[in-house]
């Protein structure tokens, strides 16, 4: 194909496009609609995703030692966590700290710690697993431990949120390839549809010559634009949306202390978005015109 | 330039359309294809443009093969020879110079030949004025003209009409046959299907007359009615 080819098979999908205002617009809302639908799913997955992992990331174990243990027995206890093969990281936290973390917490009510010295207070180690997997061993074996007061885990969160995410990943999945094949659907039907309404023109076409790419690759070009512009407008619209939910909910759940559950940071998956919109748009848009104008070809 | 074999066309309905057809039509000929409707006049130059397939015999066009080409070459078939319809098939959404255009752009030409070419076309059929208007914007003659001009541009030595005046009055109709034996004199063969008595009489050029799918005669210089025998009319 040559050069002056490909220039003329751009600008007449161009001017199609543009020539068929109403069709066009109507393809074009559609594969906006279908690309917000999909984008939603897939941006609710990708919270998810990084939440779990976040939370996994996090999650750790505190061992608080029995409140009257000496020095002596407190390094005892660290010796065998620095011995334990299947953690990975740990730190202590001494009797004063925790005496200002609860302080912390405590905020205005603090008052009702003075008078009270650090000493009440329990030595504990938080501890990271090199494997979350083990986290029921490890747990049984300080619980057996002397002078081990109590082990805190949050090991059924983990596993809730384990399996919520597994199934919100299952349901999305199957959500949005259904979406998918429903919207392919109707785009290749809303393209038949320009198809036919210039199925003589088509027939005009091949009478006079013109090969099938010739006749064909226009229409293609006019899909992409169709697909491009659905997924600009798509990302205008999720990507709005998404930010003002993301600044909200993210101040909203950070004023209260609690970093459990955060939105993903736009600018983080902005791009991401973009990208996968304008795939999803150029791929419906061409498959979409492949699709509806094979039949009008075999004049 | 054109030649048919033993071509016969029956259709999955079966009807045959065309019964054991031999037909040639030599370089620089002008010859009509006369019949009435259903007499196979249509199959024929649909045959010609392998828009059908012939069930039997050979069919060679332009030097082309038609029975046994494949399906990509069909365009290359199609753009050896011009072609014009009762109904102009011109292209609604492009201007009487993109219409013309268009022909030339299919094969690839020039920017700068096709610059050249239009224009001189026009001319030839009379709408250099006309160039920018859209088809809807002319009468039935006017449309014909373009569509003869589109015939021409890539400058065939065959131009295959079918029926190109049965949507004009008669007064246009001479106009486009007086321009379709202008053509004729430069060289290019000039097949015309037609059933119009009135034209194929005054013309007097070869007439091909078809009935029921049968060639029923081929005369030259031939008027439209054969009453050579017992005042019977055959067509």
């Amino acid at each position: 194909m040559k050069v002056r080819t490909v220039r003329y098979i751009i600008k007449e999908g161009l001017k199609n496009a543009y020539r068929n205002k109403l069709m066009s617009f109507a393809s074009i809302a559609i594969v906006t609609a279908s690309l917000i639908m999909f984008g939603a799913f897939y941006l609710f997955t990708v919270i998810v995703n990084y939440n779990t992992q976040a939370f996994k990331d996090k999650l750790e174990m505190e061992v608080f030692l029995k409140p009257e243990l000496d020095d002596a027995q407190v390094d005892r206890i660290e010796e065998s966590i620095k011995a334990n093969g299947k953690i990975g990281e740990y730190k202590k936290v001494t009797k004063e700290e925790a005496y200002e973390k609860a302080k912390q917490l405590l905020g205005d009510d603090g008052k009702v710690l003075e008078g009270i010295d650090a000493s009440f207070l329990p030595v504990s180690f938080k501890i990271k697993l090199k494997d979350p997997q083990d986290s029921k061993e490890v747990v049984e074996q300080f619980k057996n431990m002397s002078g081990v007061e109590n082990v805190a885990y949050s090991q059924k969160t983990v596993e809730l949120f384990s399996k919520v995410s597994y199934w919100v990943r299952v349901i999305s999945t199957v959500l949005i390839s259904v979406l998918l094949i429903v919207s392919m659907f109707i785009i290749s039907n809303t393209i038949k549809l320009t198809v036919f309404a210039r199925r003589k023109e088509i027939g005009i076409m091949k009478y006079i010559g013109a090969t099938d790419g010739f006749i064909r690759w226009p229409f293609v070009v006019e899909g992409v634009i169709i697909g491009i512009i659905g997924a600009v407008l798509a990302f205008v619209v999720t990507g709005n949306a998404y930010h003002a939910l993301e600044v909200r909910f993210n101040a909203d759940v950070l004023n209260m202390g609690a970093d459990l559950f955060t939105f993903v940071k736009f600018r983080d998956i902005g791009l991401q978005l973009i990208g996968i919109y304008c795939l999803a748009g150029i791929f419906i848009g061409a498959v979409g015109s492949l699709i509806s104008i094979r039949k009008y070809l075999r004049v | 330039m054109i030649e048919f074999r033993g071509v016969t066309k029956k259709y999955p309905n079966g009807t045959v359309a065309l019964k054991n057809i031999n037909l040639k039509v030599m370089k620089g000929e002008f010859a009509f294809i006369i019949g009435s409707s259903g007499s196979g006049k249509s199959t024929l130059i649909k045959l010609i443009l392998k828009e059908e397939d012939a069930t039997e015999g050979e069919i060679h066009v332009n030097g082309y093969s038609v029975s046994t080409m494949g399906r990509k070459q069909v365009p290359y078939l199609r753009r050896s020879l011009g072609v014009v319809f009762q109904d102009f098939r011109l292209l609604p959404n492009k201007t009487v110079y993109e219409n013309v255009a268009f022909g030339m752009q299919i094969t690839e030409a020039l920017p700068r030949e096709i610059r050249r070419q239009v224009p001189m076309v026009l001319g030839l059929v009379g709408l250099s004025k006309k160039a920018n208007v859209y088809p809807s914007q002319l009468s039935g003659g006017e449309q014909q003209r373009v569509a003869l001009a589109r015939a021409l541009i890539n400058k065939p030595a065959l131009l295959v009409a079918d029926e190109p005046t049965g949507n004009l009055d008669p007064e246009t109709s001479w106009e486009i046959m007086k321009l379709l034996t202008e053509i004729n004199h430069r060289g290019t063969t000039v097949l015309v299907a037609t059933h119009e008595k009135t034209i194929v009489d005054a013309m007097k050029k070869r007439v091909i007359a078809l009935d029921r799918g049968v060639m029923v005669r081929d005369e030259q210089k031939g008027i439209y009615e054969d009453e050579s025998k017992d005042g019977q009319v055959h067509y």
